[in-house]
């Protein structure tokens, strides 16, 4: 008992310090993110920069470069990559299974297909807008379709089965992936270029309206995930389980999927499809402190918004003044970094 | 029986000798170096990309077409003739079965492997691949060799590289201007020095600001371009009207092309098509930079 007692006290004073490690150095990576970029800015010109843009002057070009464009966009890496992380890591726990990420329901490949369809059907229709796009509206509402449509398969009277939600999610990627490629045939090779660089996803569209979006959307899901984190803990130790501890799960399932579903579709509405943040920015965090959902949710939510952060920094700045797209650099630095990690563990587990 | 086969296949062969005595070989080298040669001059050709459509239209051999992928919707006529799919997922039976004796390929457009594919048919292929300006009238001027309409061919090679020539020397040397052409908003995307629109740009006096990229078509940081400060900034979009996110750019007063109403749309097939009217093209892109001379 009292080594049980310790080992928790230790993971304890663990997850405390590495909440704070992350806390600190996501303030740390946004200021690196807002220093850098293809115009090289000293201190000076960044704080005034900023000034300048808080005080909505902005007529010198270095206020203009801070203000308009590095500002939102080191903004939105953040929400975004936190919305992947802590979606990504709830998304786990209510399946149990570490290969979980967001888009095994179905979200990205339907919301892929959305944005497909109206790339390719809307053509020249393309041109009354600014902030949300129509190629976003039609990602958001594709993902959505898709959650729904799994969700449906997965429930009947007896309830919502996890396996046949899986199963759904796969099926309905499989369909929307065939789909996507069968619009593609239709496509011109100027639409086909703007799937391709759309699927690839990457923080350059970033302006205000959108961070407006983005921070109703990360602001509400950033606040309601956490308070699902007791129920994700009883869940893992089996759906029955948590029933005897009195938690009714099916709606908590149902509050889960959803707010996943509008997480993660508000992201690839906006920034494309950014995989594996969603997927090994929560397996990294969980082998760092363990399961509890408590510290895993907000701690995969930091470490998602460093990931993605730092990655888009680098992908303004690797090639400049050509843009890298971001799923590529989260893949480079964020592998390596399991990969080691999985080293060192080779029993680990979702149980760990 | 058989010696009844042979004497008519003398019989045929008698026939034919003369035809094909009379009607004229023709041979051009292509865009991938190989020479094409013909006994006679291709009356039945199916061309795989809708630039290839439009030249053959420009070199007088519109007629002979006989097949074209979708997507050929220029000039006009080109529109009513039978498919044979799209230039990345065209059908060899289709093709063969319009009885081509000449095919026109792209030679990046259609796929690795195409050419090979297409041999295999035993028809005659032509690879185009217009990369330079330059290569447009070469590019009018064999179709039209090969089709047996030359002289249409080379007249409007000729007039295309006259009135080329004089726009350059028109507005080739005079003042400088920085041009960002604008393929697309969102993601940001340009094009670098070795696309064809970028030498029209030089024709017309203009400078890309990312000729140096390494990608032919890269996505570039928006940052870059309020430091390369552009005098124009040229959109093509999807569509043959001016792309509302152009005017996105005048939320930075100070870059020169807001401030000095360089914001220009060019018609993209006009640009982005290696044909003849890439001239129309020329023009109003040098006309809308001049204005920015005064």
């Amino acid at each position: 008992m009292w080594i049980i007692n310790q080992a928790g006290h230790r993971r304890r004073a663990r997850a405390r310090l590495l909440l704070a490690a992350l806390a600190a150095a996501l303030p740390l990576c946004m200021l690196l993110g807002l220093a850098c970029g293809a115009v090289s800015l000293g201190p000076a010109e960044i704080v005034a920069g900023l000034q300048a843009s808080f005080a909505g002057d902005a007529a010198e070009q270095s206020a203009l470069i801070i203000g308009q464009i590095r500002l939102p966009r080191v903004l939105l890496a953040a929400l975004m990559g936190a919305i992947l992380g802590m979606s990504g890591a709830a998304t786990q726990g209510l399946f149990r299974n570490p290969l979980a990420d967001p888009s095994l329901i179905g979200v990205t490949a339907g919301a892929s297909l959305g944005a497909a369809l109206v790339i390719v059907l809307g053509g020249g229709l393309l041109q009354g807008y600014s902030a949300l796009s129509a190629v976003s509206v039609g990602a958001f509402a594709g993902g959505a379709l898709a959650v729904v449509f799994v969700y449906r398969l997965a429930t009947s009277s007896s309830g919502t089965s996890v396996a046949t939600m899986l199963l759904a999610g796969i099926a309905i990627t499989a369909l929307a992936g065939a789909l996507g490629s069968l619009l593609e045939f239709r496509a011109d090779n100027d639409m086909l270029r703007r799937i391709s660089l759309w699927k690839m996803g990457g923080m350059d569209g970033a302006n205000y309206p959108r961070l407006l979006v983005a921070s109703l959307v990360g602001a509400a899901l950033l606040l309601a995930l956490p308070r699902h984190a007791g129920t994700l803990n009883a869940l893992l130790l089996g759906e029955s389980e948590a029933r005897h501890l009195g938690i009714d799960v099916d709606r908590a399932r149902i509050a889960l999927i959803t707010w996943v579903a509008v997480g993660v579709g508000t992201s690839v509405a906006l920034v494309g499809t950014i995989a594996f943040v969603g997927l090994v920015v929560p397996h990294i965090v969980r082998m760092l402190v363990g399961p509890d959902h408590r510290v895993l949710l907000p701690a995969s939510a930091l470490a998602g918004a460093i990931l993605l952060v730092v990655a888009d920094t680098l992908a303004r700045i690797v090639l400049a003044p050509t843009e890298l797209p971001v799923g590529i650099i989260t893949a480079i630095i964020g592998v390596p970094f399991f990969i080691s990690l999985l080293r060192q563990r080779h029993h680990y587990g979702m149980q760990s | 029986m058989n010696r009844l086969r042979w004497r008519a296949r003398l019989f045929a062969i008698a026939l034919a000798l003369p035809v094909t005595a009379l009607a004229q070989a023709v041979s051009v080298v292509d865009f991938s170096g190989r020479t094409v040669a013909l006994d006679a001059p291709a009356r039945r050709i199916v061309a795989l990309a809708p630039h290839s459509v439009e030249n053959l239209f420009s070199a007088g051999a519109g007629g002979a077409l006989v097949g074209v992928v979708n997507g050929s919707d220029y000039p006009p006529p080109a529109r009513g003739l039978p498919q044979v799919g799209s230039f990345n997922a065209y059908s060899l039976e289709a093709i063969a079965s319009v009885n081509p004796d000449l095919i026109v390929m792209w030679g990046s457009g259609n796929g690795a492997g195409t050419l090979g594919k297409l041999e295999v048919l035993g028809i005659p292929v032509y690879v185009s691949e217009p990369r330079q300006l330059a290569d447009i009238p070469r590019d009018i001027r064999a179709l039209g060799v090969l089709a047996g309409t030359s002289e249409t061919g080379e007249a409007r090679a000729l007039r295309l590289e006259q009135a080329l020539a004089e726009l350059r020397l028109r507005y080739g040397s005079r003042t400088p201007i920085r041009v960002l052409y604008e393929i697309w908003n969102d993601p940001l995307q340009t094009i670098n020095g070795d696309h064809l629109i970028s030498q029209v740009l030089r024709l017309c006096g203009g400078r890309n600001i990312f000729a140096d990229v390494a990608s032919l078509a890269p996505r570039v940081n928006i940052e870059s371009v309020l430091v390369l400060a552009p005098e124009a900034i040229v959109a093509s979009g999807m569509s043959d009207s001016r792309p509302q996110w152009l005017d996105e750019w005048r939320r930075y007063p100070a870059l020169p092309a807001v401030r000095n109403n360089g914001l220009f749309f060019v018609h993209p097939d006009l640009l982005e098509r290696p044909t003849a009217r890439v001239l129309q093209g020329a023009q109003s892109l040098c006309e809308q930079l001049d204005t920015l001379r005064h």
